[in-house]
């Protein structure tokens, strides 16, 4: 149950009682950082006045913390990291923490997280809503030992990417990854790169390969695909509240229930498998599907299972009415952050820089096949060449940032499911259009 | 030292002998209120002196060095943001003197109960040097510190046995759920998260929206109904049908008939000796929507025999993602985990049945069924009824077996409860995991805590009264 929140108040217990038995000899830790920012500076001052080589007497300790199997790459590119500051001394412990659950994990504790973490970028407005993550602009000069600028920064990642990293014309963290998406697999045994441009025809054609086409319903991230690709958006206001805009009528002219209605006829065809969040390799696995719809995660599965016949296609487009909609799958990033709380701040943004620039993102991709957000990276032959990663990024002109806060999961989550169970009828105007209106009320719900 | 008794009549109240001595004591005495060690300086009792007063030394530095950094601020929680200036120089960050409105909570609540055991020692120590000054008035004999210190191995053994578990409770036990009350009248949440914010006292409002006063979405109090609804009804057919299911299938165990008893008990202990989370997460994938049990159902037709009679509107059957079917499943998977323990526990109980009385039943003619149902039931409810009130409470807070077989795999079709960040299987316990978890809504899963808290006690008290009522022990016979 509350375990994490019991274990908080239980290790602060303890810590609590640690002070009592000294007897106030610890005085916070705020006071504690001051001092020793204090001796710091004044050591510094006489020896290290020139910012150039960096580095003071003291060793800086840092924790980053970075996906399991990123493990080996982190601890290599830490390596050069330090091989790159030879005049300053560290320990930089390196812990596991997923880029899904960095959030939930910072939050719980803020000064004591990883001073450099890598997270998703959906978690950028809560970490930085929760003051979290070190405001850039402030932090940048010490970009200065690795003679670049923030702006060097900015330009040498995907637009996209960068905007993404930014809230309130504040970047808040560097662009690690850009596959965070998803398209769609297929075996072009079954179906043929015609078909897959459009619902209809992929039904049909995998209906009459006796197969399915799989793709997960019950998910803020997946269903958004459907809503976004009619124009219809989602928002972040600045009291963590999400705007949305889905039982009215979008920019591109089409009603909320219509992509509903264009929803509830895909998942009716008997062709169509919803599956739950995550199961998708298990999906992909069973034989059943000639098309599933997922991200680079399931590139080798894909591989293994359509063997030759593997390919990899950006998402359909649907029928409202007699038009084809062209779905915009939520798109999104992988960062890494600072902690806004590190005590080692300048030497943390260094890092968290180094770990994201060309030649790491080269790296990542070389040996976990993660595509890159760097222009110069993207443009090499070896990534251009990835079916999938390139699937993924031919869908960024389209794909849509996902801001939303936290009240927006299980509202959409909840619709998505009515959907992929026909809860609803398609003929039923009002039924869905009271549907989407509580959706609407649950998600722009105040926080908390 | 038996006089000592003597001296001090032992039926006083704590406050009334604490006037007592206050008043009749000696100058002493009455210095021991501010100075500690005083009265046993007075009696020649010098160790205790010194470690009186050291131990007033400490509370006072603690107070001064420490609690008076927190508790003044405790009625605002604080009021000084973080704020910084990233230097260059030093390539870090500096910060402000800024207040943290948990360690405020924390720290000032440490202080409060280090106060009042302050506040209780000083008291008891007045008193227990009235005493001194009472039995040197009347010539008892005084013990020295060692004779004191010897006395904590011989007849005051409960005291050095006691104080360690003492310590504990109030530590980890006493401070903690202190800390859960005081933050469910605070908006501690995802809104005022420290370091970076402050949060403050509301006070009752979080227990107004959690009853559907405003404030909260509108649907918060009608998923919470729900909840405690679903909470209750599984909390009781959980409890009882392990409860049965354990008796019964020791019963068929125990009976002279069956072959090779041990063998099945051993294959039914083999589900306690795999960890719990490893079996549910394998059962969860069995039951899923795609999972083996329904290939297999599709497979002989059952999948279609239901959907022809309406059971099921989808291509599967929703064993643990639909209301109704996921309810009944987790009892039934419920039952499979819970009934080996109850076996184990009835095979204890039922091997001390009183044989007389089966035996006498049995001459007289009883059919097995009476016998179970006049002897051995009311025998093992006699012997396991405190241990069924108990089950009862941990099965309301049974986190495990709802929270890993529908975590990922049950998504409400109710739109009302998604708006909550509810599902209809969810207990109030594993609704306020998500709520802190995925939420960071401390303050409204303190409030659930407390609600919790609040119907485990009374069910246990209600209960236990009941059961353990006066001549309960004698009427069983």
């Amino acid at each position: 149950m509350k375990k994490r929140f019991m274990s908080l108040l239980l290790s602060a217990a303890v810590m609590a009682t640690g002070v009592l038995t000294g007897c106030g000899s610890d005085s916070g830790e705020s006071d504690a950082n001051t001092n020793n920012n204090a001796s710091n500076s004044s050591a510094q001052q006489s020896s290290d006045n020139n910012a150039g080589t960096g580095g003071s007497g003291e060793t800086v300790n840092m924790v980053l913390w970075g996906a399991e199997e990123d493990q080996d790459l982190l601890k290599n590119l830490v390596e050069k990291f330090e091989a790159a500051y030879p005049d300053q001394k560290f320990n930089i412990q390196i812990g596991v923490e997923s880029e899904s659950t960095a959030m939930d994990t910072i939050l719980t504790d803020v000064e004591a997280a990883a001073d450099v973490f890598a997270f998703a970028s959906d978690q950028l407005p809560q970490l930085v809503n929760a003051g979290a993550l070190a405001n850039l602009n402030e932090v940048g000069e010490a970009l200065s030992l690795a003679g670049k600028t923030l702006d060097d920064v900015k330009s040498a990642n995907m637009d996209t990417a960068v905007e993404a990293a930014t809230l309130n014309d504040t970047l808040y963290a560097f662009p690690m990854a850009g596959d965070n998406s998803y398209f769609m697999y297929y075996d072009s045994s079954v179906v043929s790169e015609k078909d897959v441009e459009n619902w209809d025809s992929l039904l049909k054609a995998a209906k009459k390969g006796g197969k399915k086409v799989g793709m997960t319903l019950a998910s803020g991230w997946y269903a958004a695909s459907f809503f976004y690709g009619a124009g219809f958006t989602t928002a972040l206001n600045e009291d963590s509240t999400t705007s949305i805009d889905w039982n009215g009528t979008s920019a591109d002219g089409y009603k909320g229930t219509d992509v509903v209605k264009a929803m509830l006829k895909i998942s009716g065809d008997p062709a169509f498998l919803a599956f739950a969040d995550g199961q998708s390799s298990n999906v992909l696995t069973s034989g059943d599907v000639c098309a599933v719809i997922s991200g680079t995660w399931d590139a080798v599965t894909a591989q293994k299972v359509f063997g030759d016949n593997y390919a990899a296609v950006k998402l359909p487009t649907y029928t409202i009415g007699k038009k084809q909609v062209q779905m915009a799958p939520a798109y999104g990033y992988k960062f890494m952050g600072v902690n806004a709380y590190s005590e080692n701040a300048g030497w943390a943004t260094l890092l968290a820089d180094f770990l994201t620039n060309e030649e790491s993102q080269v790296e990542r991709f070389q040996k976990r096949a993660i595509g890159p957000t760097n222009k110069n990276a993207l443009a090499m032959d070896e990534i251009s060449n990835n079916e999938a990663i390139m699937a993924v990024t031919s869908q960024a002109e389209f794909g849509v940032l996902q801001m939303v806060g936290g009240k927006y999961w299980d509202p959409v989550k909840t619709l998505g499911e009515v959907i992929a169970q026909g809860g609803l009828s398609e003929s039923d105007e009002a039924g869905i259009q009271k549907a989407l209106d509580t959706l609407v009320e649950g998600v722009t719900a105040p926080v908390n | 030292m038996t006089d000592q008794t003597n001296v001090m009549p032992e039926k006083e109240g704590f406050f009334s002998g604490f006037g007592k001595a206050l008043v009749k004591g000696d100058l002493f005495v009455k210095l021991s209120l501010i100075w500690w060690g005083a009265g046993y300086i007075r009696r020649k009792q010098y160790v205790k002196a010194f470690i009186m007063t050291a131990l007033e030394v400490a509370v006072i530095l603690f107070t001064v060095g420490f609690a008076m950094k927190y508790v003044p601020k405790f009625s605002t929680l604080g009021t000084v943001k973080a704020e910084k200036v990233f230097n260059m120089q030093t390539m870090k960050s500096e910060f402000n003197d800024y207040d943290h409105s948990f360690k405020i909570l924390l720290f000032s609540l440490i202080s409060f109960v280090v106060w009042i055991t302050a506040v209780v020692v000083c008291i008891v120590n007045v008193k227990n040097v009235y005493r001194l000054q009472l039995m040197e008035e009347n010539g008892v004999h005084i013990n020295t510190f060692k004779e004191d210190l010897i006395s904590y191995k011989e007849e005051k053994f409960y005291i050095t046995l006691l104080t360690l578990p003492v310590l504990g409770v109030v530590v980890f036990t006493l401070i903690p759920i202190l800390l859960l009350i005081f933050v469910a009248f605070t908006n501690y949440d995802q809104q005022h998260m420290p370091p970076s914010s402050l949060f403050t006292w509301v006070g009752f409002s979080n227990f107004l929206s959690l009853f559907g006063g405003g404030g909260l979405t509108v649907t918060f109090g009608y998923a919470f109904v729900r909840v405690l609804g679903w909470t209750l009804v599984w909390a009781f057919f959980s409890t009882v049908t392990t409860y049965i299911g354990g008796i019964l299938l020791s019963l068929l165990l125990n009976s002279k008939k069956t072959r090779v008893p041990k063998l099945w008990r051993t294959l039914f202990m083999v589900t306690i000796a795999v960890p719990q989370f490893v079996s549910l997460l394998l059962v969860r994938n069995f039951f899923a929507n795609n999972g083996i049990v329904n290939s297999i159902c599709d497979g002989i037709g059952l999948t279609g025999f239901l959907r022809d009679i309406g059971m099921i509107s989808t291509t599967y059957i929703p064993f643990l993602s639909a209301p109704g079917w996921a309810h009944v499943m987790i009892i039934l998977i419920n039952i499979w985990i819970g009934v080996p323990y109850q076996m184990l526990i009835a095979t204890g109980v039922l091997l001390n049945l009183p044989a007389d009385q089966l035996e006498s039943a049995r001459v007289d003619g009883a059919k097995p069924f009476q016998i179970f149902v006049k002897i051995t039931m009311p025998y093992m409810l006699f012997v396991t009824g405190p241990a069924l009130i108990t089950d009862f409470v941990k099965n309301i807070n049974n986190f495990n077996v709802i929270y890993l077989l529908t975590q990922d795999v049950y998504v409400t079709t109710n739109q009302a409860m998604a708006n909550s960040q509810a599902k209809e299987v969810d207990l109030l316990v594993t609704w306020l995991f998500r709520l802190t978890q995925e939420y960071y809504n401390y303050k409204m899963a303190s409030a659930i805590g407390i609600i919790v808290f609040i119907i485990c006690s009374v069910f246990t008290l209600i209960a236990f009264n009941y059961m353990i009522k006066g001549d309960k022990e004698g009427t069983y016979q």
